[in-house]
């Protein structure tokens, strides 16, 4: 309870569906054999959105909106909830090939293009 | 649905009505609650705001400095120094200053990160400023106008992906990086002056957009160059506010505005909607005095912020100007001479702004040089338009007006109508074949014409220049911000265009197996029968050809023209006819052509008494030459196409 009331100090309206989301454990962890990874999550809308694991990006548009051009909030919902799944160790795991992994990435990239 | 979300959703109702509950009391009670253990004291050293947290930098104070009045509560260095976070919510109750002393009352959290050894303070929910009343009216009047420092830790992806350079740049990051974002207005004393507001003006449209409802947002002038300048209609019997008791006058019977296109030195597009325009206001003035020109705004009023989604029509103008003809400036960067603009892609937003009513907020400057940044329009001839695979994409073209067709209801204002105007240019007529040598150009009611324009165009052949007109599917049409000009710009980039005047009569396309309806062709046939069913005559004025002469009321047997209030004596018989045509260019179908024939007064005398049968007899096996026609329809099953006799302009 003390560590939720935290959160929800810290992150405000993310925390909530972020912590629905770990509760669905809609996080998985895409690995390629060379170590890449990403994470991937299953929103609300059921659409997939991807997290980067090297830097903090999430293709949602909450995010886009929220956090890159208002500045009015530190993460999104699936950000956050790929860091309460990894200390929780409730990310469910994927192994894929690189190619894979490729496709993944720039699939994202076509879509904001 | 069990589980932490769950849970969370429990504790924050919970927490919510505690806290709404230990303001209200907070507020009811003048002194603090008496219960003071746990409760912590800090004084408030610095303060900013990052990603809508309040963090505050304190000192913890003892309990007993509490009672103390902030002046005399010396700062002793071996107090500890805590990082306190509010929320926005809590923020905004606390509204609080450096040197304010926060009461916080349990249960709040610490938390010691484990690289930080400065700790921080959460879940401040319940706290309470300690306010000495003495000492409140000075401190407002010190920090009134102090807008908060938001600072940003901007972590470079270059530090994320470990790309730094060996030299120790990262310790100079840190420093470098917090960047004030909010300006600052310091008010030394007098709240209506600032003159540091007033006489900066700006180049970016963004930032006066984000600094709306701020401070001193009505001084803030912005320098944009008008790319664009025409006429929009505006909502039926909307109704602006203009000077005095002027009353207000639409242009021919349409409300419309006067709007311009901006683009400031980022390269960013506005537009803005000035004053409706009355029907002695001509927009080609306007375009020729202020196109390219530099104007300061200031005072907008944020209309809209529209995407490319939701605006296709202000969309396609704003590409056919992208990219910029000169490099524009980077937000946030210092300005580097060379800067790559061939990359940028062209924008997905833009706000549609507004002057606020009874005030002129736009000044041109009309003496200076037309901007470098002004890209005019790119005339090309009709024959390259029609040869674009383009859709919906802006083009302007000078051309000659042969012929006009009104589309719309004859109740409506012929200013207001849809027309079909049928134009052409030199490197149409000029073409041996596959090109027609007349195209049509629709003309809808929502795009704004001058009363010079609508004029010009009944009384005879125009030469007309169509400024960001639209193509697409085959089609020019003329639209909202499509603007029809009678004199040729000033400045255009004409590519290849042949803007000479036409020599000799003009051609038009002959009547063939490819003819479609809504066109104008030439055709030459034989008569082959007449619809006598559709035959009729009615009598015209001789002297200015009024087809609706009355009867006298002196003298019921003579007629009336009321155009010229004179008697008819020789009234000129007009007769329409349908006629069926064998035409060798289009031999598989019926010809069916309407057409009018005007008889004379001899005639009239030496003409049997039923008309009709005088002009079946005269006109079967008559060879009919080259006859200009408008095709009304174009029917495959049976083949038939009907027509109607037109006089060209």
């Amino acid at each position: 309870d003390v560590l939720t009331s935290r959160l929800k100090f810290i992150f405000g309206p993310c925390a909530v569906p972020a912590l629905d989301l770990v509760d669905q454990r809609s996080v998985t962890r895409v690995r390629a054999p060379s170590g890449r990874t990403l994470y991937q999550v299953l929103g609300s809308s059921g659409k997939l959105y991807t997290c980067y694991s090297s830097c903090h990006f999430c293709t949602c548009p909450a995010f886009g909106f929220s956090v890159l051009q208002k500045s009015e909030s530190l993460l999104c919902k699936h950000i956050l909830a790929v860091y309460l799944s990894q200390a929780m160790g409730a990310c469910q795991e994927l192994a894929v090939s690189e190619d894979q992994l490729t496709n993944i990435l720039l699939a994202e990239e076509e879509d904001e293009g | 649905r069990g589980g932490l979300a769950e849970r969370l959703c429990r504790l924050q109702n919970r927490e919510r009505s505690a806290i709404s509950f230990w303001r209200h009391q907070c507020i009811s009670d003048d002194k603090s609650p008496s219960d003071k253990s746990g409760v912590l004291i800090v004084k408030i050293l610095e303060i900013f705001e990052e990603c809508t947290i309040q963090v505050a930098i304190c000192q913890q104070l003892e309990q007993s400095h509490a009672t103390l009045s902030p002046e005399d509560a010396v700062i002793n260095a071996e107090e500890p120094i805590l990082k306190v976070l509010f929320t926005r919510e809590t923020a905004a109750h606390l509204k609080s200053r450096p040197q304010d002393v926060i009461h916080i009352y349990p249960p709040w959290q610490k938390l010691l990160l484990q690289n930080a050894d400065v700790p921080v303070i959460m879940n401040t929910y319940f706290s309470q400023k300690v306010l000495l009343s003495e000492h409140s009216e000075a401190r407002e009047k010190t920090y009134g106008l102090t807008k908060m420092l938001i600072r940003k830790n901007i972590i470079s992806l270059a530090q994320t992906f470990r790309l730094d350079d060996l030299d120790d740049k990262s310790h100079k990051e840190s420093s470098d990086n917090q960047v004030p974002c909010a300006p600052q207005t310091h008010n030394n004393g007098d709240p209506k002056q600032h003159p540091s507001a007033l006489s900066a003006i700006n180049d970016s449209l963004l930032e006066m957009v984000e600094s709306q409802g701020a401070v001193g947002w009505r001084e803030v002038q912005v320098r944009v160059v008008i790319q664009r300048v025409y006429g929009l209609p505006a909502r039926e019997g909307y109704r602006s506010h203009t000077h005095g008791s002027k009353p207000l006058l639409s242009n021919g019977g349409m409300f419309c505005r006067l709007c311009l296109l901006v683009q400031d030195a980022y390269g960013m597009f506005s537009e803005v909607q000035l004053q409706s325009l009355s029907s002695t206001d001509d927009i080609e003035q306007y375009c020729r005095r202020w196109e390219g020109k530099s104007c300061c705004l200031a005072g907008m009023k944020i209309l809209q912020r529209t995407t490319r989604g939701r605006a296709l029509g202000l969309f396609s103008l704003i590409d056919s100007l992208w990219p910029p003809v000169v490099p524009v400036k980077v937000p946030g960067q210092s300005q580097d001479s060379e800067m790559m603009t061939t990359n940028l892609p062209p924008p997905s937003f833009c706000y549609i702004l507004t002057v606020q009513s009874g005030e002129i907020h736009v000044e041109v400057d009309e003496e200076e040089q037309i901007s470098n940044l002004y890209q005019p329009p790119a005339v090309y001839g009709l024959k390259e338009i029609l040869r674009n695979d383009g859709c919906n994409e802006r083009c302007s073209f000078w051309a000659q007006v042969l012929y006009r067709r009104l589309q719309s209801k004859h109740s409506v204002p012929v200013d207001q109508r849809e027309m079909l105007l049928f134009v052409t240019d030199s490197t149409l007529q000029n073409v041996v074949h596959g090109i027609p040598k007349v195209v049509a150009v629709s003309v809808t009611a929502s795009c704004v014409l001058s009363m010079e324009i609508i004029e010009a165009l009944s009384a005879g052949s125009q030469l007309v220049f169509f400024k960001d007109a639209l193509w697409g599917n085959g089609r020019i049409i003329c639209v909202e911000r499509t603007v029809l000009l009678l004199q040729k710009p000033l400045l255009c980039s004409a590519a290849d265009a042949d803007l000479s005047e036409l020599t000799g009569p003009v051609r038009l396309d002959e009547l063939d197996s490819t003819t479609q309806a809504n066109s104008i062709c030439a055709l030459r046939g034989t008569v082959v029968g007449v619809n006598e069913s559709t035959a009729f005559s009615w009598p015209t004025c001789n002297r200015c050809g009024n087809g609706k002469l009355e009867l006298c009321p002196q003298d019921r047997e003579l007629l009336y023209c009321n155009q010229c209030s004179e008697v008819v004596t020789t009234p000129v018989l007009k007769m329409q006819l349908e006629v069926f045509l064998s035409c060798p260019s289009r031999s598989q179908s019926t010809v069916k052509v309407k057409v009018w024939h005007e008889i004379t007064l001899f005639v009239l005398l030496t003409m049997p008494l039923f008309p009709q049968t005088y002009e079946v007899q005269s006109v079967l096996g008559k060879e009919v030459g080259l006859l200009n026609c408008y095709v009304h329809s174009v029917t495959s099953h049976p083949n038939c196409i009907a027509l109607e006799e037109i006089v060209l302009l």
